[in-house]
């Protein structure tokens, strides 16, 4: 039986990226939250620059959920779906903003009007056969006061490339005016990015900085990157990366709104006859709970948000919670950054001490940026190329054909080797389509006995051609830096676990193909909402975090602005 | 010593052993090369010594009868019953000199080891796991396979680089090839 | 808070001799005496930073049996020879990194060693016939590559699975072994790190750093993360799983 608890205004359900950016606008409407984290809280004595204990042992010192509850994939539905490898995702208070490499970008506006603008500018037929994309129910302009209002909460560095329509050469031509710069220059460049934007120049592309929630300088009291080199799924040792675990959280802590449980694994959303939802269940320390609440937030990240609701099974919800339409777990997509490039140059890059977030991004083949009459596909990808190189992945490194991969020869070649690589993974506009969809696998179970989620989907024509289009431009681009090999990835196949999970909950106006509407509540449970990927349905060709983070903050606002008819 | 021998004479003509060998359309018409060695005969299977489940050593190979006009002679060693797409490569050797009449047994592994002096030029080329030296059958337990060492009489120096594999090779050897031999031993696996 | 382990003395703790050769090696590399080059007699085990400091000449194992951590090295010293470009994995220690983390982080593949190695010697002298450490410098490399490309899986040897995932479970952990942070037992003298030029942790690296880096002119930081007290230890060889940091 579980101890019931006092009641709540809001419970949010995982302290990460969204629900960890929601919590602040709620405390400061003044609104009671308890925050239910299945992780602990970290702090920057546990973020050693330790590759063993970061990338290979993959954070031994932290609880990780995740972990135990690996989806299983499978390429269509005929097939059998099985685990593979780990998680890539975090528990813990700020979730995986803890160790994720903080590129935050905005879309670019094409982003939320895929459907009419292809249709407008190509014609219906180009909108590739069995995909399921919708326009946004809203705009860019729509969301341009949110990415402005995290930028500036959170911290992000980068290079405005149009300010109000007013256009700035240094940076991204193709970016939807903001208004105003980021709060903070741009990451430093090294000398081989300096070289791979000059290359790019000479090409006839406008390359740039990206943004990234890592300071480039003190901000709010925090310290500027030190450019240590184990960014890339470390945490960070002075507290520069902008994860809410040291941003918005505790400064919703500090007004008393905030009450932070962690080692909490919610087991179920409970809904009332009526269909409303009275608050979550869940375990802690092996002991159930039920904890209240007027209204609850999942933002559990795509995959656990989807089986939350697929799991809070109730006779008003007899196939999950704000299921009705049987629209859970459809409209999912992972974001194509597979096929990528990798070159071997004839000196060294010295890129021991960059991070992911620091780089040069060309944005000529992203989106609707270039004219795709007589192209087999919608979309593109942004190219980035940044600095991230720690001792065992050098050593580990493919030889080009040029070695064997142990003994003397491989010692002599990793020797003079190790630091002349770099690698481009390109992120690709990705669709959805109705093949493409999450559920609960039928036999695998976690350790509490509840099914995992099984992903079905793989990527389509439309994904293939834009990664053969994409590799052609990056190997010419590495090739004109001098690049002396370069190896492709494969270009497609099986959607894999992913830390770039789209859709299963999708947001839009009709809730006959969307599970929350405009403003990210349930279209079907009036006091539910739901923060994360899973409500974006189109990728972009760039980091998804900083929407998922400005819908969050316009999601909480908008229930705190409306507090009374919401929950009344 | 196995020998697989109550399936043999049925393969033999499916192979077509011991006449003009297949393919090569469009060229002049190639001639027979006799290829043979000291250790094992078509047919007959490999010994141990030349598998992962001996030493693995390249084995020995010897042959005449080369087209007048041979200036370079390429080696290769084919399973037909293996990889995706067939055949699955365990040994490409070009670049021979045509004064070689055949190959001794033990060809380098290792990358600091030289050719033999009356192979000088000759290099290996790339197997099926994409390296450039000789290893032998593995097939599945119970299965034999067959494997095809091919001789290749060319009608001057390529001047091939290394690194090449067997899609490479035909290529270059593409107009060039005088005559071929095959020696086609088995292995079984228990 | 702590994750660290309280130092015990392994109750399966093996004195044995460390191939005096990779020693030596390590000695002139980093141009001291190979006396103090080599492994401490009793080697508590979250004190690995240091495995090869005290006793002279010998090296204390905890998981892997004398002849498995022979037959290792052996291995080790194939995959990253000592050769003219300086020491190799056996003289980074390479499988003492093993060794420690088989009775921690690793402990799944324990069963993954045994039964591997074992399968690898009967491999050796089925087809070589003669142990690993007997054979030919050549031999070794053609082993190798057959029990590497998985030709090896049908020799009736006894790999569990394929030969193959065997060779890629060892040298992915001799990798680890040999450019990992110094803290777990593996690339001592930091032999690793200055092979790939790799030009050490630092916890700050400012402009100017990296200028000198670019200019060729950055000198190695020879130390361990865990140095300076800075971060929570980590765990090299445990019993007991680490445990979470909460609140």
């Amino acid at each position: 039986m579980a101890t019931r608890l006092p009641g709540t205004d809001v419970v949010i359900v995982g302290l990460g990226a969204a629900g960890g950016v929601a919590a602040l606008p709620l405390a400061d409407a003044g609104l009671d939250i308890v925050g239910i984290e299945a992780g602990s809280r970290l702090t920057k004595r546990d973020f050693a620059p330790d590759e063993i204990r970061n990338n290979v042992r993959d954070w031994p010192f932290a609880v990780r959920k995740c972990a135990t509850e690996v989806p299983t994939t499978r390429r269509t539905s005929a097939d059998t779906a099985v685990q593979r490898g780990g998680h890539p995702m975090m528990n813990g208070v700020g979730g995986t903003t803890l160790h994720y490499w903080a590129q935050s970008w905005r879309l670019n506006p094409w982003d939320f009007n895929v459907a009419s603008e292809t249709t407008r500018r190509y014609g219906a037929s180009r909108i590739p056969a069995g995909s399921t994309v919708e326009d946004w129910p809203f705009g860019y302009e729509e969301l341009e006061p949110f990415y402005d209002r995290v930028e500036h909460e959170i911290g992000v560095s980068g290079q405005a490339g149009n300010v109000r329509g007013q256009k700035n050469p240094r940076g991204n031509p193709f970016e939807g005016p903001r208004d105003r710069d980021y709060p903070m220059p741009a990451l430093r460049w090294t000398w081989f990015l300096d070289r791979m934007a000059d290359s790019a120049r000479t090409l006839g592309w406008q390359p740039f900085p990206g943004p990234a929630a890592i300071n480039s300088e003190a901000y709010q009291g925090r310290s500027g990157c030190m450019y240590h080199g184990h960014c890339n799924k470390g945490g960070c040792h002075v507290d520069a990366k902008n994860s809410p675990a040291v941003t918005t959280i505790p400064r919703a802590e500090a007004t008393g709104r905030l009450k932070v449980v962690t080692h909490a694994t919610v087991t179920k959303i409970e809904t009332d006859n009526q269909g409303k939802v009275t608050g979550v269940t869940y375990l802690q320390d092996r002991e159930e709970f039920f904890q209240p609440a007027r209204f609850v937030f999942v933002s559990t990240y795509t995959y656990e948000n989807v089986r939350l609701l697929l799991l809070s099974t109730s006779r008003a919800f007899p196939i999950g919670l704000s299921n009705n339409h049987a629209q859970v777990g459809k409209h999912y997509f992972s974001h194509h950054q597979g096929a990528g490039v990798t070159a071997l140059f004839p000196y060294d890059l010295h890129a021991w001490y960059g991070l992911p977030a620091q780089g040069v991004a060309v944005d000529e083949f992203a989106d609707d940026n270039f004219d795709h009459e007589g192209l087999d596909f919608i979309g593109g990808g942004n190219m980035w190329v940044y600095s991230d190189r720690r001792p065992i992945s050098a050593a580990s490194m493919g030889t080009f054909g040029r070695a064997p991969t142990w003994g003397s020869a491989w010692k002599s070649f990793i020797r003079e080797n190790a630091d002349r690589t770099n690698s481009a993974y390109i992120q690709k506009s990705t669709l959805p389509y109705a093949a493409n969809y999450l559920d609960l696998d039928p036999t695998v179970q976690d350790p509490l006995g509840f099914p995992v989620i099984r992903i079905t989907a793989e990527y389509k024509q439309n994904e293939v051609a834009i990664a053969a289009y994409l590799q052609d431009k990056m190997e010419r681009w590495y090739r004109e830096a001098g690049a002396i090999e370069v190896i492709r990835g494969d270009l497609g196949g099986q959607m894999g676990v992913t830390t770039h999970a789209y859709g299963g909950t999708r947001m839009g106006d009709n809730p006959e193909t969307n599970v929350v509407n405009r403003y990210g509540l349930s279209h079907e449970v009036p006091n539910l909402g739901v923060l994360g990927a899973s409500v974006m349905g189109t990728s972009g060709a760039r980091n998804p975090t900083l929407t998922a983070q400005a819908l969050a903050w316009r999601t909480a606002e908008h229930v705190a602005n409306n507090w009374s008819s919401i929950v009344e | 010593m196995m020998r697989a021998t109550h399936w043999m004479p049925a393969l033999c003509a499916v192979l077509g052993m011991g006449t003009a060998p297949p393919g090569a359309g469009g060229q002049p018409a190639a001639r027979t090369i006799l290829v043979e060695s000291p250790v094992m005969t078509s047919g007959d299977a490999m010994p141990r010594t030349y598998t992962p489940d001996g030493p693995n050593l390249s084995p020995p190979l010897t042959w005449t009868n080369l087209p007048d006009g041979t200036r370079e002679i390429a080696v290769m060693c084919s399973d037909f019953g293996a990889g995706n797409p067939a055949p699955w490569v365990h040994w490409i050797i070009y670049g021979i000199p045509a004064t070689a009449d055949g190959l001794p047994e033990g060809l380098p592994i290792l990358p600091e080891t030289s050719m033999p002096s009356e192979l000088a030029g000759a290099i290996q080329g790339l197997n099926g796991w994409r390296r450039p030296y000789y290893r032998g059958p593995a097939p599945p337990a119970g299965t034999p396979h067959i494997y095809h060492f091919t001789v290749y009489a060319l009608d001057q120096p390529l001047g091939l680089q290394p690194g090449l594999d067997r899609q490479d090779l035909l290529m270059a050897m593409d107009g060039h090839i005088l005559g071929q031999g095959d020696l086609v031993p088995v292995y079984t696996r228990f | 808070m702590t994750d660290e382990r309280p130092p015990t003395i392994s109750r399966r703790a093996l004195l044995r001799g460390v191939g005096a050769v990779g020693a030596a090696a390590a000695a002139s590399a980093a141009g001291v005496s190979a006396e103090t080059a080599v492994a401490p007699a009793q080697a508590p085990a979250a004190e690995a930073t240091q495995p090869a400091r005290t006793a002279p000449g010998r090296v204390v194992y905890e998981q892997l049996s004398a002849e498995e951590a022979d037959l290792l090295e052996a291995i080790a010293d194939q995959l990253i020879p000592e050769d003219e470009h300086g020491p190799g994995a056996v003289a980074a220690g390479a499988v003492i990194y093993i060794d420690r983390a088989l009775g921690g982080a690793l402990s799944d593949s324990r069963d993954a060693y045994r039964g591997g190695l074992a399968a690898f010697e009967r491999y050796c002298r089925s087809s070589r016939g003669a142990p690993f450490r007997d054979l030919s410098h050549v031999d070794q490399v053609s082993a190798l590559i057959d029990v590497e490309t998985g030709a090896a899986t049908g020799a009736r040897a006894g790999f569990a699975g394929s030969s193959g995932a065997f060779f890629g479970m060892v040298r992915s952990h001799v990798l680890q072994g040999t450019f990992g942070d110094p803290y777990y037992g593996g690339n001592r003298d930091f032999i690793g790190w200055d092979l790939i030029k790799y030009p050490g942790v630092r916890t700050a690296v400012s402009p100017g750093l990296q200028t000198a880096l670019e200019a060729g002119e950055l000198k190695p930081n020879h130390r361990s993360a865990y140095d300076a007290d800075n971060f929570e230890k980590a765990v090299v060889s445990n019993a007991t799983k680490e445990t979470h940091h909460g609140d």
